[in-house]
């Protein structure tokens, strides 16, 4: 799997992130990846208010990442036929238009 | 080639030609891309590569021949490991870790270590590998990602738990508890089960209820009449003792 373009997620703008999957389906390797990458402790020190919480069940449901963002937008990405790439992308581009003066200042 | 034409035009010592061409010439390794030679322009659109026409785009249909690789000797040695491990653990529990750093993985390992349950890595494809020949083939699709295995040969489910309550970004996704596979919540199920003994005894308690209910009924008539008998003695020992107390008195 290809790393996405943006080794760091930023989640300034991020309230809280809920990653619900069931891991004996076979179509959660993305967002299990999602996770990872969201997870990571890089980009958790770039908000530590922000909660990623993973939610494993056994029902044969469908991944779902639920993303709340800090102004009361909510995000709702279904993974089963998405790539993490994909996902990443959305993120950030949304995290981007919500927060556009700090990536200003980061690229400056 | 100056060389050549020099010694061919100059006959006689001195002689010059009359007109000089100026030849631009490149040398044979220049920055630009030199233009070929007619000769081998012309070679090289003969013998160009015309691949064969295929039907279909080469990623459509599965290949018919599956390609077995044969497994080195690290692969080997790490299945015969993992093929120790799951004879000798009785827990095998495997969780992702989203990220953690070392300092949180040696907290993590050395809380663990205190209730003997060990964390080994294995790459994913040699997992998955060895557990599609063996009879935990239904845990393959567990081993996606980061993924940590959490051995011991106790099945120490409760301490696991408040454990990895602790840090946060370990996600518990399933484990093979006595050979039977579980889920997250048969996980939490699991240790909420009280221990063996406790359990014998309520079944045994149980089996034991409807027996001595049975025998209560089969005593209960003869029960019952000696209860009455037993109060009809005590009422005539205390009418006698009531009859012979006056009479005592009357005869003192």
């Amino acid at each position: 799997m290809a790393a996405p373009s943006k080794a760091t997620v930023v989640l300034k703008a991020v309230k809280k992130i809920t990653v619900q999957f069931c891991p004996f389906e076979s179509n959660v390797r993305s967002t299990r990846e999602f996770l990872a990458l969201v997870g990571s402790e890089k980009a958790r020190t770039t908000n530590m208010n922000c909660e990623v919480i993973p939610v494993v069940k056994h029902d044969k449901s469908e991944p779902v990442v639920d993303i709340t963002y800090v102004d009361g937008e909510k995000l709702l990405m279904k993974g089963a036929n998405l790539t993490s790439s994909e996902m990443l992308s959305a993120f950030q581009s949304r995290c981007v238009a919500k927060d556009p003066q700090a990536k200003v200042g980061e690229k400056k | 080639m100056a060389a050549t034409l020099c010694s061919k035009l100059l006959p006689k010592q001195g002689w010059l030609p009359l007109t000089q061409s100026v030849r631009h010439g490149s040398k044979a390794v220049t920055r630009h891309r030199k233009p070929l030679h007619i000769q081998k322009q012309k070679l090289l659109a003969v013998t160009q590569y015309i691949p064969p026409a295929r039907e279909f785009p080469p990623g459509a249909y599965p290949s018919q021949t599956k390609h077995v690789q044969e497994d080195n000797d690290l692969t080997l040695l790490m299945k015969r490991e993992l093929k120790k491990l799951f004879e000798d653990c009785k827990m095998i529990a495997v969780v992702q870790n989203s990220s953690s750093s070392a300092e949180d993985m040696m907290t993590l390992r050395h809380r663990l270590y205190k209730h003997n349950i060990t964390v080994k890595f294995f790459p994913n494809k040699v997992v998955r590998s060895f557990l599609s020949d063996s009879i935990y083939c239904n845990m393959g699709p567990l081993f996606v990602g980061p993924t940590v295995m959490f051995v011991s040969k106790e099945p120490k489910v409760k301490e696991m738990l408040t454990t990895l309550r602790g840090s946060p970004q370990m996600t518990l996704l399933g484990a093979c508890v006595d050979n039977t596979l579980l889920s997250a919540q048969g996980i939490v199920s699991y240790s909420k089960l009280p221990s063996m003994t406790v359990i014998q005894g309520e079944v045994v308690s149980g089996l034991s209820m409807l027996t001595s209910h049975t025998a209560y009924l089969l005593q209960r008539h003869p029960a019952h009449l000696s209860q009455l008998l037993q109060q009809y003695i005590k009422q005539q020992s205390s009418d006698g003792s009531a009859e012979a107390a006056p009479k005592a008195e009357e005869a003192t």
